[in-house]
């Protein structure tokens, strides 16, 4: 069998706005648009993704918190429909969703090997969270792609961040491991946006975006900075300061999905592609892409 | 009299799902005679507060007539399913949205089709509402401190005042917040931590000896224990009562070794 491998790894936010924006026959509510550059972003990322054919996406979502270790969806076929109970005027989608159960379990059984608790999600009526969906929506519309959903175990709050970090880690190794054992092409997508400063009311029709911009400043220059990092390829240097940036930023990375795809990754010194930012109520969210394929990594 | 009860009830669904645990027995035999109470206090509604109802704009309020339908926990799921069958006093409810205005809080209605009630509601509704009294159900903004959730209760209570109902108070949440992070044996869970135990037993007694004791002692007692949300829980039983003379433990124990408890208040 031909060694498996992971041909992209892309950060891929989640805000639910998004999806509403676009209108997609899944969702109920009905919107104008809205977000309109982070929504050409994704549409660059689709294109990419559509080029790479991969046979499955892993996505690591901090809307699925689990405080027993790590859970992967374990049930073939899930459906059903996704309510946002932060935004349920803007969010509910009737998903329908196949699960790579076996490499899933692969996933699961390294993640093990490796000493940390893991577990499969076996019940058939299991709400998907919309983090999953959403990211899921926006990377390939189509749904077409087994999917491998992990949560995000609470280690990096419960924990202190290093030692949740170090959980992740292991568990992006993990995952790599089980996917160059399946023989299969693989996405990564983490799930997060950056800063994560927002706003604490709406506005009254939410896609004015007239009212739409960073919130915090200080939160702003993070995100630059970050990805004008990633950019580079300097991801080592955006390590060093993965705890300044999660504390002075509220960055939602602390969740895990973002050391757990760059270590699956190994950490990739090539340059990430930017698709594109924007903010949505006030958070940092920047769509960007390691094409390891393309770089021959 | 507008209140006529008031509880402190552990929102976790381990104590419903498996009733027969040794661990958790006494956590659901706690409920079972807390709903007994509340039955005997006929309310007409019931303004219920669960710290595991998030929300993070606006302050939400529940104004769906009637919710039916299974809900799996995104942590128990391997525990089984959750029956939901909750009613809300609609026009209560809207009460409090518009009532929130007088208290600066900028208020929403949540009626939507397959809404993800969460589990301490779900909980909560099942376990201690056996006569099916319907609900008010307030989300827990996050960005809400100790003293807002209180005159939020408080403001829900002079509402309900105001539509003649008489109402029970129940705040939904843990004690001590630190669980176990591996898998253990069910039938040994305990709370984790000694030092825990200890404090979660001195703040029940606390508890016990009225709200002024309530109140001097569950600020070191959350920051010590981590405990459930800064204890919110409690701050709404304590707006929505205006301060209590004592109350009864019904029930103690562990869920995954966080501290839970079914507390009864006697009301002032």
């Amino acid at each position: 069998m031909t060694k498996g491998s992971i041909v992209a790894g892309f950060i891929a936010p989640h805000p639910p706005h998004l999806v509403y924006a676009e209108n997609p026959p899944q969702n109920e509510p009905r919107s104008e648009g809205g977000w309109e550059p982070l929504r050409w972003a994704y549409e660059r990322a689709r294109a990419s993704l559509e080029a790479l054919k991969p046979d499955v996406l892993l996505v690591h979502s901090p809307h699925w918190q689990t405080l027993v270790g790590h859970h992967f969806l374990g049930v073939p076929k899930l459906s059903g429909r996704s309510v946002d109970p932060i935004f349920p005027n803007l969010f509910r989608y009737n998903f329908d969703l196949d699960v790579d159960v076996e490499l899933a379990e692969a996933c699961c059984a390294e993640a093990r090997a490796m000493g940390l608790e893991s577990k499969m999600m076996r019940n058939p009526g299991f709400r998907v969270d919309y983090g999953t969906i959403t990211t899921l929506h926006m990377i390939r519309p189509q749904w077409d792609i087994p999917v491998v959903g992990i949560s995000a175990n609470n280690s990096p709050y419960y924990l202190t961040l290093d030692e949740g970090v170090d959980e992740m880690i292991k568990l992006g190794e993990a995952t790599r491991r089980a996917i160059e054992a399946s023989g299969k092409r693989a996405v990564l997508l983490c799930s997060n946006t950056f800063s994560h400063w927002h706003f604490h009311e709406e506005p009254a029709l939410p896609e004015d975006m007239t009212k739409e911009h960073p919130q915090s400043y200080a939160g702003y220059k993070w995100d630059m900075r970050i990805i004008e990092l990633l950019r580079r390829g300097e991801v080592e240097e955006v390590m060093r300061l993965f705890p300044q940036w999660v504390e002075e930023a509220f960055a939602e990375v602390k969740s895990g999905a973002f050391p757990w795809m760059l270590s699956a990754m190994g950490f990739p010194k090539t340059p990430a592609e930017l698709h594109g930012y924007g903010t949505v109520i006030g958070t940092g969210n920047a769509v960007m892409e390691w094409n390891l394929e393309a770089a021959g990594a | 009299m507008t209140v006529v009860s008031a509880f402190l009830v552990t929102g976790s669904p381990l104590p419903m799902l498996r009733p027969d645990n040794p661990a958790w027995a006494p956590l659901a035999q706690g409920y079972a005679r807390a709903a007994e109470a509340l039955s005997a206090s006929k309310p007409d509604a019931i303004l219920l507060y669960s710290t595991q109802w998030i929300a993070v704009l606006d302050q939400l309020w529940q104004t769906r007539p009637h919710s039916l339908g299974t809900h799996v926990d995104e942590n128990w799921y391997e525990f089984g399913d959750l029956p939901v069958d909750i009613r809300v006093d609609v026009p209560l409810a809207k009460a409090c949205i518009d009532g929130c205005a007088s208290i600066g809080v900028s208020a929403k209605p949540v009626d939507y089709q397959d809404f993800p009630i969460d589990t301490g509601t779900i909980v909560a509704d099942t376990m201690l509402n056996t006569l099916r009294v319907p609900l008010v159900i307030a989300a827990n903004n996050v960005y809400h401190d100790f003293a807002s959730t209180e005159r939020m209760a408080a403001m829900a209570v002079a509402v309900a005042a105001g539509q003649g109902k008489r109402v029970a108070v129940v705040g939904v949440g843990g004690l001590s917040g630190a669980y176990f992070d591996r898998s253990i044996d069910i039938a040994t869970d305990h709370v984790r931590h000694p030092a825990d135990d200890a404090a979660n037993r001195a703040f029940l007694d606390a508890l016990c000896a009225g709200s002024d004791a309530a109140r001097a002692a569950v600020g070191a007692f959350a920051s010590a224990t981590k405990a459930d949300m800064g204890m919110k829980h409690l701050a709404w039983v304590l707006g929505g009562t205006g301060g209590f003379s004592g109350a009864k433990v019904h029930g103690y124990g562990a869920t995954y070794g966080a501290g839970a408890a079914v507390v009864e208040f006697v009301l002032a």
